[in-house]
């Protein structure tokens, strides 16, 4: 299975002032790998050089340097195009068509016939939710409803590969859960995803593999189960009615004790205490368990440790 | 070539819901009502008035067409990042910038023929309330079919002017491009003095200069032909022909600039 | 912080109203105390080479709006020359040196005109008319009027309208027979021109002078024009010479009653008691003509046929 995308020692400079040319590097030398049929997030701080990665994959600009491939073929290549969808970031379309008319107008630049056209336009708008909008001028749209527009249009074309660039960004919890469950279907029926976010959460749920970037370098790529070692940290022990003698008697065994209110508190338990020692313990005071989970090392731990390092 | 149709009709569509281009339209067929009434001021040179007024209003509300969306057409995409969307679909860059080029053409001859019948139709007034005698004293009739020659030649006129405002976008901001769009317009109109200017200055270096530049700016004023219809006097097919030819040629070579640079640029 | 309340829009209506109204009422007051300023100065806005070498584009359009300024200059100028002309007793020379109306920007307005526009045909033969009228009907200038008709040959050679004109200019103000049949032989020497041309050559060669010559370029100048000003020029010129022959017959009629009755007549009374004429006579135009001193009739200078054209054969006494 050829990858869905690769670059190699991909890299872009920006000449930077008007007479003194002096430039800036976007972009150094990203080597990275996606795998057909997978979710990969591309994940970064803002002005690490995702937008500058993904707009090298769609000849958007040009490299300095390196080579990058999209579904085993070189950008701006019109036939690996026919099989892509991009979402762009804050997605800014015609603002004088209407939804539909703008759907029918990048249907017919993908080569769709009129029926066919016509049936997909209709469709993809049913599937993200645009109902009677659909003949309302887009300068009318939210951008909850622009998003999804948005996502529409990059999947006219059934695409194999789907290139989404911040696609949360704005949305309410709803339109974000719409979004995970778009992904997730995608995914299921065969379709390469490609991500990119400052949303850690989304990543973590949604992905399998992830690279991470900072100052226009790649600083971690790899799958996420790989990265993580899904270590336990530590136990988050809620208990109630625990009297305060009890509370002062455990208090050097948990790192940290923060009081829910109502008799409850929230322990927090470090993995060199075994949790069902201290558990029997409060239980036998008359306390009562109400949860207990495992902390594990996140996403964002293992990011802001990485960003943070010098480069 | 059919996505270069799509991208054209769409830029046709995006003029056909823009009010400004109504108001532009509607200020000319204004004012070629008005000129009926500037007629009754020209002892008898009505008819001159009216059709110098009409064809100066469409060249000139043309121009100021041609220019103010011929700029916008590749800067306003990348100003909004339309173009992000547009090029992930399978379209080369030059189709785009041909494709816009296109647009803005049918929009022109849309534009310029409504404007065009609204002229013959103040011309049919007048004509209409003439009796025998008046009418065989006019040495030119009221409804000359000689003024669609005018009119076809400030079409490609406008077609050249069209494709200097869009070569000037693909690489400057759009003030830049309608300042030296209009600049180029102007200095077209005065290239038949560069031509002569080995008769005024003496310096060989300034001669061969001026012979350069008068061959490389657009040559206009063989685009106006309204004194000689007004007239009555004769535009040949052939002129019409070898004039057409020049502009046609123009046309191509500054769509060809155009889209090399546009297709090399970056879009930050 | 005070809450505002909403104006009802009648309210915002009335004093939109009001204020209006009292705009207008300032105009008024403002213009009735201090009369508007207008240059008494005219001037050409540009002048001729200026023009020529500016107006790059639009050129007939421009020369159409130099057109209208021309006539409305002319028709200005006359009326304001005719009016003067009518109160001064005893009028002035029809070629004065310093005539009260100047009528300085006429050429000035036509040699725009005709550069902008240099196939403007009316502009050619309407200033030659009219540059050539005497005083008060015009400035008295047809060395003005031959040069542009010359400046109109230059670009259309085949225009022998234009050596008719030219030839007219000569007949009627130069009173120069000789550069008239010259002029029109030259017309009627280019392909297209009316028989007649070569005709009205010949007969000025040989007669030079002749009413019946002059009221025959009058005639067609009327009959081939398609302007108002050209034809009304004609008009006026053509009654200019009945009022002549009527003057020349009532003259007669005079003189030969001064003769039978031995004393001079002093009005028309007298010639009506004696049954010479039915009634006062009235001219061309309808204004009675009048006996300015004994036993001589003479138009009134209140007529709008005044003053009638002195004959080249008065004139050169032939």
């Amino acid at each position: 299975m050829p990858l869905a995308i690769e670059t190699i020692e991909l890299t872009k400079d920006y000449s930077v002032g008007f007479w003194r040319q002096r430039s800036r590097r976007a972009l150094d030398r990203l080597s990275l790998q996606m795998e057909a049929g997978e979710v990969f997030g591309f994940l970064g701080p803002n002005g690490a050089g995702k937008t500058t990665t993904l707009k090298l994959l769609l000849q958007l600009v040009f490299p300095t340097s390196g080579e990058a491939r999209i579904l085993g073929r070189p950008p701006g290549d019109l036939s690996a195009k026919r099989r892509l969808g991009y979402l762009p970031e804050n997605p800014y379309f015609y603002d004088y068509l209407t939804a539909e008319e703008l759907l029918t107008y990048f249907g017919g630049l993908l080569g769709l016939r009129a029926a066919d056209r016509r049936q997909r336009v209709s469709k993809l708008l049913d599937e993200v939710g645009i109902g009677s909008e659909r003949h309302l001028q887009l300068r009318k749209f939210s951008k909850g409803m622009l998003q999804r527009v948005g996502i529409a249009q990059a999947l006219l074309n059934e695409p194999d590969l789907v290139i989404l660039d911040e696609p949360m960004s704005g949305l309410d919890p709803l339109g974000r859960r719409d979004v995970r469950a778009l992904i997730l279907r995608l995914r299921d029926r065969g379709c390469s995803v490609f991500f990119s976010s400052h949303v850690l959460s989304d990543a973590e749920a949604l992905c399998s593999r992830v690279a991470i970037l900072s100052k226009g370098r790649l600083v971690a790529s790899g799958r996420l189960s790989d990265m993580l070692a899904f270590s336990v940290r530590g136990w988050e022990l809620v208990v109630a009615d625990v009297r305060d003698d009890v509370l002062a008697a455990i208090a050097t065994r948990v790192s940290r004790a923060v009081p829910l209110g109502g008799g409850r508190f929230e322990l927090e338990v470090p993995m060199a205490t075994p949790p069902e020692k201290l558990l029997a313990d409060l239980t036998a005071t008359g306390a009562r368990l109400v949860s207990l989970n495992p902390i594990r090392e996140t996403l964002e731990d293992f990011f802001i440790e990485r960003v943070k390092q010098p480069s | 070539m059919r996505t270069l149709g799509w991208i054209a009709i769409n830029g046709f569509r995006e003029s056909v819901r823009d009010k400004v281009l109504y108001s532009l339209v509607a200020f000319a067929i204004l004012l070629m009502g008005t000129s009926y009434v500037l007629g009754q001021l020209t002892a008898g040179q009505d008819l001159k008035i009216m059709k110098d007024l009409g064809l100066s209003s469409i060249a000139i509300f043309g121009l100021f067409m041609a220019v103010f969306i011929g700029i916008g057409l590749v800067s306003k995409e990348v100003e909004r990042r339309s173009i992000y969307g547009l090029l992930a679909k399978p379209v080369r860059r030059h189709e785009i910038l041909l494709g816009k080029f296109a647009g803005l053409a049918l929009t022109l001859t849309v534009n310029i023929a409504v404007m065009t019948l609204a002229l013959y139709a103040v011309l049919a007034y007048v004509g209409w309330g003439e009796n025998q005698f008046a009418r065989q004293a006019r040495e030119v009739p009221a409804l000359d079919p000689a003024l669609l020659k005018a009119v076809a030649l400030i079409l490609v006129q406008l077609m050249m002017v069209t494709a200097i405002a869009l070569f000037f976008s693909t690489f400057s901001t759009p003030i830049l491009s309608a300042g030296l769009t209009f600049g180029v317009y102007i200095a077209g109109y005065f290239s038949q003095d560069l031509r002569n200017f080995d008769q005024v200055v003496n310096s060989r270096a300034a001669q061969v200069l001026a012979r350069g530049l008068y061959y490389v700016l657009p040559n206009l004023s063989p685009f106006d032909v309204t004194s000689q219809v007004v007239h009555g006097l004769p535009v040949t097919a052939r002129y019409m022909a070898v004039t057409i030819a020049y502009g046609v040629v123009y046309i191509a070579m500054l769509l060809i600039a155009g889209a090399t640079i546009f297709s090399r640029r970056d879009f930050k | 912080m005070t809450v505002r309340s909403r104006l009802p829009v009648m309210y915002a209506v009335f004093a939109v109203v009001v204020l209006g109204a009292m705009s207008v009422g300032l105009q008024m007051f403002r213009d009735a105390r201090y009369p508007l300023t207008t240059s008494q100065e005219e001037t050409l806005y540009l002048t001729q080479r200026a023009t020529g070498r500016m107006v790059f584009t639009h050129r007939s359009l421009v020369s159409d709006l130099y057109w209208i300024r021309a006539i409305q200059y002319f028709g200005e100028h006359t009326q304001r020359a005719q009016r003067l002309a009518a109160t001064f007793l005893p009028p002035p020379p029809a070629l004065s040196a310093d005539p009260p109306v100047a009528f300085d920007l006429l050429y000035p307005l036509l040699d725009i005109t005709t550069t902008l526009d240099p196939r403007f045909n009316i502009a050619y033969r309407f200033g030659a008319i009219f540059l050539s009228e005497g005083y008060p009907h015009g400035p008295g200038r047809p060395d003005q009027a031959v040069a542009l008709l010359q400046k109109g040959l230059t670009t259309s050679p085949d225009k022998w309208q234009y050596w008719q004109d030219i030839g007219f200019v000569y007949y009627w103000n130069e009173h120069d027979y000789s550069k008239a049949a010259a002029a029109f032989a030259r017309g009627a020497d280019i392909a297209g021109a009316p028989w007649w041309l070569r005709s009205l050559a010949a007969s000025t060669l040989a007669k030079g002078g002749d009413r019946a010559a002059s009221r025959l370029l009058w005639q067609q100048l009327g009959e081939t024009a398609n302007n108002e000003y050209a034809r009304n020029a004609a008009r006026l010129k053509l009654q200019q010479f009945d009022a002549i022959e009527i003057i020349e017959r009532l003259q007669k009629a005079i003189d030969a009653f001064q003769a039978r009755r031995g004393a001079p007549v002093r009005s028309w009374n007298d010639l009506i008691a004696g049954r010479v004429i039915p009634g006062v006579p009235l001219d061309p135009a309808g204004v009675p003509y009048e006996l300015p001193s004994p036993s001589r009739v003479a138009i009134s200078p209140r007529s709008p046929l005044f003053p009638l054209p002195l004959e080249p054969a008065a004139r050169t006494g032939a």
